[in-house]
C-alpha cells in the first residue's frame, strides 16, 4: 500500500462531491485527505476545453485533491470508477489522466 | 410540463403509485391521454415491472413514485436494475422546496438514499430545467453501460401555475459524459491476431451483449470462428441455446462442459461480461492457461477481477463488427479444422456429465415431481417461445439450465442483485410490452410471496400471465447451502405448514389456480393452464423438497471443481 495523490476536475454541481466521497466508501477505498478548491483560472485546463469542445465559466468547475492508500492494481480501478461518475470531467494520478473515457499516459492535471 | 417532456421523449408507459408529493403530476396524467399509467400495488412492483419492460424491449422503463416511503420502496427495484445495467428512469416526488431539510411529512433524501445504486441522479431546482433534465436522464440511462437514473422533483416544481416557455431539447449535451462507442482499431488488430493463433477458444458472452443488441454480430462472428460459446446467467439467449456450439450457462451452477471449457481454454473472448464472482470462483485459480480478450463499453469492468490481455472498449456491437471485418480479410489464415480436437474434447465432457434434458419423459408416480422436469415441460408446452421471468433461488437456476433460450431478451431475471419478488411484476412489464406473446413466471413459494400483491394489478389490467410455482415448501437454495455447508441444519428456511393455499389465493384475486402433486398429472395440468389464453393461471406444483441444483462449484476453487450430485465431486 502506497500513499498516492489523485486530482479530479469536476462539475461544481450540488451533490457532486458526495458522489466522489460516497464512491470511495462504497467500493472500500480509503481517503487519507481531501481538499476542494473552486477553479477560476482555467489557463492550465485549456487542453480539456479543447478535447471536450467546451468553454469553462466562472464557478463551473472544482478541483479535488485526494490522498489515498492503495495498491497499484486498485489504483487503476479507482481511476476508472471515478472517471465513470457523470460529474467528473477528468481524473489523474502520477502517471495517467482520464478525460471522459480517454486515457492519456501522463499526469496533466 | 413533465408529461409533455416524457411524451416528447417517446414514453408510452409509466408504472407508478400516487402520493402527496406526486399529486400535481398525477393530475397532469389524468388530463392527458398520450401516456398510459399502470397502477401497481407496491412501488417495488412498479420498478420491477418497468425493469421487465426494459429488459424485454430494450427501451427504458419509467417509474413514478411519491416522496418518502414511495421513494424508499422503489430502492430495491432500482438496485436490481443497477446491478444488471437496465435502462430505467425513476421520477420521485419530493416535498416542496421550502420544506426540504425540515423533516417534513414523507420527506426522505431520495438522492442520498439512491446514490450508490443509480448511474446518475437529478434534483429539479427550477421548473424550467425539467425538459433538459428529462432529456439528459434518458440519455444517461440508455447510453454507454445502461442503468437507472433518478429525477427527484419537489412538489412546487410541478405546480400547475408553474408555467414556462416549453421546448424539448433535440439532443442531450453533457460535456462530462462521453461513453466509448467505436473501438480502437489497433486493439481489434491485436484481438484478431490472438484469435487466429488460438486452438482452444471460448466465447463467453454476457448481459452487455444483449444490452448492445449484438446477437446478429455474435452469430456472424461464430459462423467464421466455429468456437464453443457459453453465456452468463444474464447473457442467456444472446446465442441460440439449441445451436450445436452452445455449451450452456457457465459459473456457479453452469454446465460441466461450459466450466471445463472455460478452465481449459487457451483464449477467452469475453463479450459484455464482467467476470462476476459467480463466474470465476477463485479468481487466482481461474482458467490458468487462457489469454483474455475483453470487449466492453465500461472501462471499470475490464481487468477488475481478471486481467485482460487485450481490452476493446466501445459498444460491443461495433467492436464485434470491426472484428468480423478484419477476420474476413484474414480468413485464409484461419481453419475451423484446427478446432477439431477441442470440439471432440468438449463433446466428451458433455456426454460424460452434461445435463439430462429428458427428465420430463419419466411420468412415474413412484417418486415426487422433479423441479427440472417442470421446467422441461414448460419449455415443451410453450415451444420454447415464451418470455420467461423468474425469481431467485433453485427454481431460477433450474429455469436457466433447462429452458433453452434461442433469442435474447426472453429470459428476464435478477442476476446481479438476486432480488426475490422480481418475477411476477417483471412478467407484468413484459406482458404490457408484448400482449400477444406467452409470458411465464417461473417462481418458488418463497419468492412469489414477496410481491404477491401484484396479482391484483394483473386482474385490473387483465394480464394473462402463467405463474409456475415450483413449490418445495422451503427456501430451497438456502436449504441446499445448509445441507452442504452447515451439517443439514435448516435454520429458518422452512415455514412449518404456514404456506397459503395458493389455489384459493389466486382465486381470491379473480384468477385461476391449479394444484399439481403427482408426476402423472403434471403435463396435462400445464397444457390446461397454457390453453387458457385470456386468464392468469397460477400453477402450484409440489416438487421433491430434497432436490439440489447441480453442478455446483466448490467454493474457493477453480472452475474444474464441481459438485455433480450430492455425493459426487469432480
Amino acid at each position: 500500500m502506497i500513499k498516492r495523490k489523485l486530482i479530479l476536475i469536476m462539475e461544481n454541481k450540488p451533490g457532486a462531491l458526495v458522489r466522489v466521497v460516497g464512491l470511495f466508501h462504497q467500493r472500500g477505498y480509503n481517503i487519507e485527505s481531501l481538499h476542494v478548491d473552486p477553479v477560476d483560472d482555467f489557463s492550465s485546463y485549456k487542453f480539456i476545453e479543447e478535447r471536450l469542445e467546451t468553454k469553462f465559466k466562472e464557478n463551473e468547475i472544482s478541483r479535488l485533491t485526494i490522498q489515498t492508500l492503495v495498491s497499484d492494481s486498485l489504483m487503476r480501478q479507482i481511476l476508472r470508477q471515478l472517471n465513470k461518475l457523470i460529474d467528473v470531467i477528468a481524473v489523474s494520478n502520477e502517471e495517467t489522466t482520464y478525460i471522459k473515457g480517454v486515457l492519456l499516459d501522463e499526469n496533466l492535471l | 410540463m413533465l408529461m409533455h417532456a416524457l411524451h416528447d421523449e417517446g414514453v408510452e408507459l409509466i408504472f407508478g403509485y400516487p402520493g402527496g408529493a406526486a399529486l400535481h403530476i398525477y393530475d397532469a396524467i389524468f388530463r392527458q391521454d398520450k401516456i398510459d399509467h399502470i397502477l401497481v400495488r407496491h412501488e417495488q412492483g412498479a420498478t420491477h415491472a418497468a425493469d421487465g419492460y426494459a429488459r424485454a424491449t430494450g427501451k427504458p422503463g419509467v417509474v413514478l413514485v411519491t416522496s418518502g416511503p414511495g421513494a424508499t420502496n422503489a430502492i430495491t427495484g432500482i438496485a436490481t436494475a443497477f446491478m444488471d445495467s437496465i435502462p430505467m428512469v425513476v421520477i420521485s416526488g419530493q416535498v416542496a422546496s421550502h420544506l426540504i431539510g425540515t423533516d417534513a411529512f414523507q420527506e426522505t433524501d431520495m438522492i442520498g438514499i439512491s446514490r450508490p445504486v443509480v448511474k446518475h441522479s437529478y434534483t429539479v431546482f427550477d421548473a424550467k430545467d425539467i425538459p433538459r433534465i428529462v432529456k439528459e436522464a434518458f440519455h444517461v440511462a440508455t447510453s454507454g453501460r445502461p442503468g437507472p437514473v433518478v429525477i427527484d422533483i419537489p412538489k412546487d416544481m410541478t405546480a400547475p401555475e408553474n408555467l414556462f416557455d416549453y421546448a424539448y431539447p433535440k439532443k442531450a449535451n453533457i460535456r462530462s459524459y462521453n461513453p466509448p462507442v467505436k473501438p480502437d482499431q489497433n486493439q481489434i488488430k491485436r484481438a484478431v491476431t490472438e484469435i487466429l493463433s488460438s486452438r482452444r477458444p471460448v466465447i463467453y458472452a454476457g448481459g452487455g451483449a444483449i444490452a448492445s443488441n449484438a446477437e446478429r454480430e455474435l452469430f456472424q462472428l461464430n459462423e467464421i470462428l466455429d468456437a464453443p460459446v457459453t453465456n452468463t446467467l444474464m447473457g442467456l439467449g444472446i446465442y441460440p441455446a439449441t445451436n450445436d456450439r452452445f455449451l450452456g450457462m457457465l459459473g456457479m451452477h453452469g454446465t460441466y462442459q461450459a466450466n471445463m471449457a472455460m478452465h481449459n481454454a487457451d483464449l477467452i473472448i469475453a463479450i459484455g461480461a464482467r467476470f462476476d464472482d459467480r463466474i470465476t470462483n477463485n479468481p487466482s485459480k481461474f482458467s490458468p492457461g487462457a489469454k483474455v480478450i475483453h470487449l466492453d463499453v465500461d472501462h471499470s469492468s475490464v481487468s477488475k477481477i481478471i486481467e485482460a490481455n487485450i481490452a476493446v472498449f466501445g459498444q460491443v456491437k461495433n467492436s464485434l463488427q470491426a472484428m468480423i471485418e478484419l477476420l474476413k480479410q484474414n480468413i485464409d489464415k484461419y481453419s475451423k479444422d484446427d478446432l477439431k480436437e477441442w470440439h471432440s474434447q468438449i463433446a466428451q465432457w458433455k456426454s460424460s456429465h452434461g445435463l439430462n434434458y429428458e427428465m420430463y419423459k419419466d411420468e412415474s408416480d413412484a417418486h415426487p415431481i422433479l423441479p427440472q422436469a417442470v421446467v422441461q415441460h414448460v419449455y415443451n408446452v410453450t415451444n420454447g417461445n415464451a418470455y420467461v421471468t423468474s425469481d431467485v433461488g433453485q427454481h431460477q437456476m433450474f429455469a436457466a439450465q433447462y429452458y433453452h433460450f434461442d433469442k435474447p431478451r426472453r429470459w428476464i431475471n435478477s442476476g446481479g442483485l438476486g432480488t426475490m419478488g422480481f418475477g411476477l411484476p417483471a412478467a407484468m412489464g413484459v406482458k404490457f410490452a408484448f400482449p400477444n406473446e406467452e409470458v411465464v413466471c417461473i417462481t418458488g413459494e418463497g419468492s412469489i410471496q414477496m410481491c404477491i400483491q401484484e396479482l391484483s394489478t394483473c386482474l385490473q389490467y387483465n394480464l394473462p400471465i402463467k405463474i409456475i410455482n415450483i413449490n418445495n415448501e422451503a427456501l430451497g437454495m438456502v436449504k441446499q447451502w445448509q445441507d452442504m455447508n452447515y451439517g443439514g441444519r435448516h435454520s429458518e428456511s422452512t415455514y412449518q405448514d404456514s404456506l397459503p393455499d395458493f389455489v384459493k389465493l389466486a382465486e381470491s384475486y379473480g384468477h385461476v389456480g391449479i394444484k399439481v402433486e403427482k408426476n402423472s398429472d403434471l403435463k396435462e395440468a400445464l397444457e390446461k393452464a397454457f390453453s387458457m389464453k385470456d386468464r392468469l393461471v397460477f400453477v402450484d406444483v409440489y416438487v421433491d423438497p430434497a432436490e439440489h441444483v447441480y453442478p455446483m462449484l466448490v467454493a474457493n476453487n477453480s472452475l474444474e471443481d464441481m459438485w455433480l450430485s450430492k455425493d459426487k465431486k469432480t
